[in-house]
């Protein structure tokens, strides 16, 4: 046993660690049974066959074919009877963006629209998507070329999911899904995290001149260490001799910025203190969850 | 994460106090300034964070002990030789060097470890007024005096000496005659 595993460690060290094989590939692999797990793990009435033609990717057809045809048997054994997901990709992918423009929108109504853009393509965007995904276990199930299931891959998969889902129970369920699971992805971000401004005074400006209010004159309100290598600045906006924000910075540019990006969130409503997200479950005498958003 | 940065940066910053000595008795100052030495007013205080603030006392000169203790308070030091041991009042010592009893008082007040020679280095202390320009700038804010100075009579003004109530009529002493004042 111990010359076994000793010449098992030395065969590793050699040849580096073993290519990941995808968990179809490995033991005590069903795929229906999955399938069914996966949609009753989430608490949705998938429709299989369509949930089924979901995980299914072209380049995973594309791959199969190729090699079927390397087996060098005839034409019609090689047919598959697979269809791909492009479709259901497409239209979960514009579902998502519009609810979640929508979600977004009326969640914060004071945002601006590239703002709401910004903070909506964040969530559906590789990162947070592929993050979930990942975690909901669609890149055990998702049926690609290679393993570990690439970003893109996976992101398209996961959109095809919300398709199938959008296909099997209607929009108001499928917007329920996409608020809970890509919703709580917004927890403890900041806003300008997913929304790069460049002259966050030049919009500060323009959002004060629109509300009437006066514009923002920077005072210097706390220094420390001004001629060390570590200094700190506190810089405040007044408008009309009443405090807007006051932000904390390396130097007194940085710190008027940070004042300028702090007096946007809380004119916007999102600042840390902010009223939590409603991710309560929709009851059927209640009003639908987004209501009819009159244009802006 | 560019707001947790800032607000990291903010919190992590180290600040400069200015204590004004005049007529406070040190022992007082010496605790306000240990306290804020060692980053005991923090909220994220530790020991070993290194998370203390620069103090810069001035008018160390006006300094003002309570009771007797300019004649009755001793520093002793002894210089390693024979017969080297040295007793000073405070009174002898403040005239030698102005600065050396606020020292010595934050220095005891220090905890005994490796940081207190660090603590104190980021102690300024100057005897008067003046302070280097670039001492001046680091400033943050001035801490409130531990004392309140009493005023002297010549700073009332006749209508509060007026305005004091008479608290009793003082009784004027008459020399009664005698054999010897005649």
């Amino acid at each position: 046993m111990k010359a076994y595993t000793y010449l098992m460690a030395k065969k590793l060290k050699l040849e580096g660690p073993s290519p990941p094989k995808p968990r179809s590939q490995q033991p005590h692999w069903d795929h229906h049974a999955e399938v069914q797990a996966f949609s009753s793990r989430l608490h949705e009435n998938f429709s299989l066959e369509v949930l089924k033609t979901a995980f299914i990717n072209p380049c995973y057809l594309q791959a199969e074919h190729r090699r079927r045809q390397g087996l060098a048997v005839g034409a019609e054994a090689t047919a598959l009877a697979l269809e791909d997901n492009v479709q259901l990709r497409e239209r979960g992918e514009s579902f998502t963006r519009s609810f979640l423009t929508d979600w977004c929108r009326a969640s914060f109504p004071v945002l601006p629209s590239d703002g709401v853009e910004s903070v909506a393509g964040h969530l559906a965007g590789s990162e947070v998507v592929t993050y979930v995904a990942r975690n909901l276990g669609v890149d055990d199930l998702a049926m690609s070329a290679d393993c570990p299931v690439p970003d893109d891959v996976l992101h398209s998969t996961f959109m095809a999911v919300v398709g199938a889902l959008l296909e099997s129970s209607g929009p108001e369920r499928t917007g329920l899904f996409l608020r809970d699971f890509l919703g709580p992805q917004l927890i403890g971000k900041d806003l300008f995290d997913m929304w790069t401004v460049v002259n966050p005074m030049g919009l500060l400006v323009e959002e004060l001149t629109k509300r009437n209010v006066a514009l923002p004159e920077p005072r210097l309100i706390r220094a420390a260490g001004a001629s060390t290598v570590l200094p700190l600045y506190f810089v405040g906006l007044y408008s009309n001799k009443k405090l807007l924000a006051q932000g904390p910075g390396e130097t007194l540019a940085a710190a008027e910025e940070e004042a300028a990006r702090v007096a946007l969130r809380i004119l916007y409503g999102y600042t840390e203190n902010r009223r939590p997200l409603d991710f309560s479950p929709l009851q059927q005498h209640q009003q639908p969850l987004i209501q009819s958003i009159s244009s802006n | 994460r560019s707001c947790f940065a800032t607000s990291q940066w903010a919190t992590f910053a180290r600040s400069w106090f200015l204590i004004d000595a005049r007529q406070q008795p040190p022992g007082k100052i010496a605790t306000m300034c240990s306290v804020r030495l060692q980053g005991k007013h923090k909220p994220i205080y530790h020991a070993l964070s290194d998370c203390g603030d620069h103090v810069v006392v001035i008018n160390t000169k006006h300094i003002a002990f309570s009771g007797n203790k300019w004649e009755q308070k001793v520093y002793s030091s002894h210089t390693g030789y024979p017969g080297g041991f040295k007793q000073v009042t405070a009174a002898q010592l403040h005239q030698k060097d102005p600065k050396a009893i606020v020292k010595l008082a934050v220095y005891g007040m220090l905890p005994r470890n490796l940081a207190r020679r660090t603590m104190m280095q980021r102690l300024h202390i100057f005897p008067d007024d003046e302070l280097p320009e670039d001492i001046r700038a680091n400033i943050t804010e001035e801490l409130q005096q531990p004392r309140e100075i009493p005023r002297r009579l010549s700073e009332y003004t006749q209508e509060e000496i007026d305005a004091f109530p008479r608290l009793w009529t003082p009784y004027v002493y008459q020399l009664k005659a005698t054999k010897w004042c005649t």
